[in-house]
């Protein structure tokens, strides 16, 4: 294998481990929220800062990577996209550390009625499997599982849009929950969120394989409409 | 492109003898830009390159089909002067090749064969030339001591000036930087930078990033056919063809 696949290789092993690190993450905000489990919440924060310095790894191979190989096409793309997909997984584990921050607030599981009312957990569940549906897209360099991806985002926003009134109901109903009621609302808007950062690195996907900007395009059609 | 075509070749085919070098050319170059050529050696880039000055006449079974225009002048056609065409077709080759000569002399060669003995022409032209060549500061106080005491980077500019005496208005350059160090060659990068208002410039490297840096345009030939033509960032970027692709990330074979 030629030396600057070598080095290719490392950084994609290597941002593979961070991706594998962060849906960890976000899976076990998803039991810690549900079983409102103190220890697992602290755990998760704990790990962020591993997080974090795989973050700072990986931007300082990529650093190296264009210093040492001035990398055009297809692998200026490749070391590009990583970057940015660096990024991103970093704020998802920050999210997720969020999580467990709220969970931490949490002195009993959440009211069921409440799970269900929000729709929080349909909502966890397709952002974890959008999570990880990105990482295969990115393993098999599949631009079209990345543009279906793209597609899927607008579920979350859905039910993000619909959380505020259903949080407010809920809370005039259960003045009691109301901290607990604005915990899950806060959750919903992170996960809102990681469907906007999954997004964000299906689109690094497409501009790496088909050298093809996407992002902004929606915004574009907005403002024709 | 928008802007004028300078430099075109039109279904242009080159042989040495029964090896056919290249194969249907088809390019527009154009006026008061810098392309770049690239390929593996042997690809044929340097032969066209020495299409538009017919700098392959003097090989012994080269011929050509098809046609090379300049300014839309097929500058194969019987009634064009080779050495006209020189004048308005400058080249400058891998290794420098100053004469053992002083530095003026080496400046004003060319005028002086077409015939310019005036010493204020002369001189006048001597110093513009090294000024566009931006050498002038360096040598303004030594003109007249011998060119082959400048160093190595310093002689390339001369030829370079040597070169924009006779005022052409197209620059060929044959790995021009390929045998100086970086920091010469980014002087002769600067120039070439610097000479594109002026000159239509076509430059043979063998170094991407150098094409990337100095480049409007790049060229990619492999095996004398031209593969991919069009503008630098596009093809540093996201190059069409996966010939091009191989090359210029080092993949290539």
């Amino acid at each position: 294998m030629p030396h600057i696949d070598v080095e290719l290789e490392r950084l994609k092993t290597k941002l593979l481990e961070m991706w594998d690190l962060v849906e960890y993450q976000l899976q076990s905000g998803r039991e810690a929220m549900l079983n409102a489990d103190q220890e697992l919440a602290k755990l998760i924060v704990k790990r962020d800062k591993k997080v974090n310095q795989y973050d700072l790894k990986i931007d300082r191979m990529c650093e190296n990577f264009f210093a040492l190989f001035t990398p055009v096409a297809v692998d200026l793309r490749m070391v590009l996209a990583v970057l940015k997909i660096n990024a991103n997984l970093e704020r998802i584990g920050d999210t997720a550390e969020g999580i467990a921050r709220f969970v931490q607030k949490l002195d009993s599981p959440v009211d069921s009625q409440l799970l269900e009312l929000t729709q929080v957990l349909p909502m966890y569940e397709e952002a974890l499997a959008m999570f990880a549906e990105c990482r295969v897209a990115f393993i098999s360099n599949d631009p079209k599982l990345a543009k279906a991806l793209i597609k899927r985002d607008k579920m979350l926003n859905k039910i993000y849009r619909k959380s505020d009134a259903v949080a407010t109901k809920f809370m005039q109903e259960n003045p009691n929950k109301i901290s607990e009621a604005l915990a899950i609302l806060s959750i919903i808007k992170k996960l809102e969120r990681v469907g906007d950062q999954v997004t964000n690195i299906a689109e690094e996907i497409i501009f790496y394989r088909e050298a093809k900007f996407v992002k902004h395009k929606q915004d574009k059609k907005k403002k024709k409409d | 492109m928008g802007k004028k075509t300078k430099l075109e070749a039109i279904d242009l085919d080159a042989y040495y003898g029964d090896f056919h070098a290249l194969k249907s050319i088809n390019i527009a170059m154009e006026e008061k830009a810098v392309t770049a050529f690239i390929g593996p050696s042997g690809c044929g880039k340097s032969t066209f390159l020495r299409t538009f000055n017919r700098m392959n006449d003097y090989i012994e079974g080269f011929r050509t089909e098809g046609q090379i225009l300049i300014d839309n002048k097929d500058i194969y056609q019987k009634d064009v002067r080779v050495d006209e065409l020189r004048k308005n077709v400058g080249m400058v080759f891998q290794k420098p090749n100053p004469f053992p000569k002083s530095i003026y002399e080496n400046v004003v060669y060319g005028l002086k064969i077409q015939g310019v003995k005036k010493k204020s022409v002369l001189e006048e032209a001597a110093e513009t030339s090294l000024r566009r060549a931006a050498l002038w500061d360096e040598v303004k106080d030594k003109l007249h001591k011998s060119a082959l005491a400048l160093s190595g980077g310093q002689q390339q500019r001369l030829c370079i000036a040597r070169a924009l005496a006779i005022s052409p208005s197209v620059l060929l350059m044959d790995e021009p930087a390929s045998a100086l160090d970086p920091i010469s060659t980014a002087k002769v990068e600067e120039l070439i930078y610097e000479l594109k208002n002026d000159y239509t410039i076509v430059i043979v490297t063998h170094n991407m990033q150098q094409a990337g840096r100095v480049s409007d345009y790049t060229a990619f030939f492999y095996m004398g056919e031209l593969v991919e033509f069009n503008k630098t960032k596009t093809m540093f970027t996201s190059p069409k063809d996966e010939r091009t692709q191989n090359y210029i990330t080092g993949r290539f074979g």
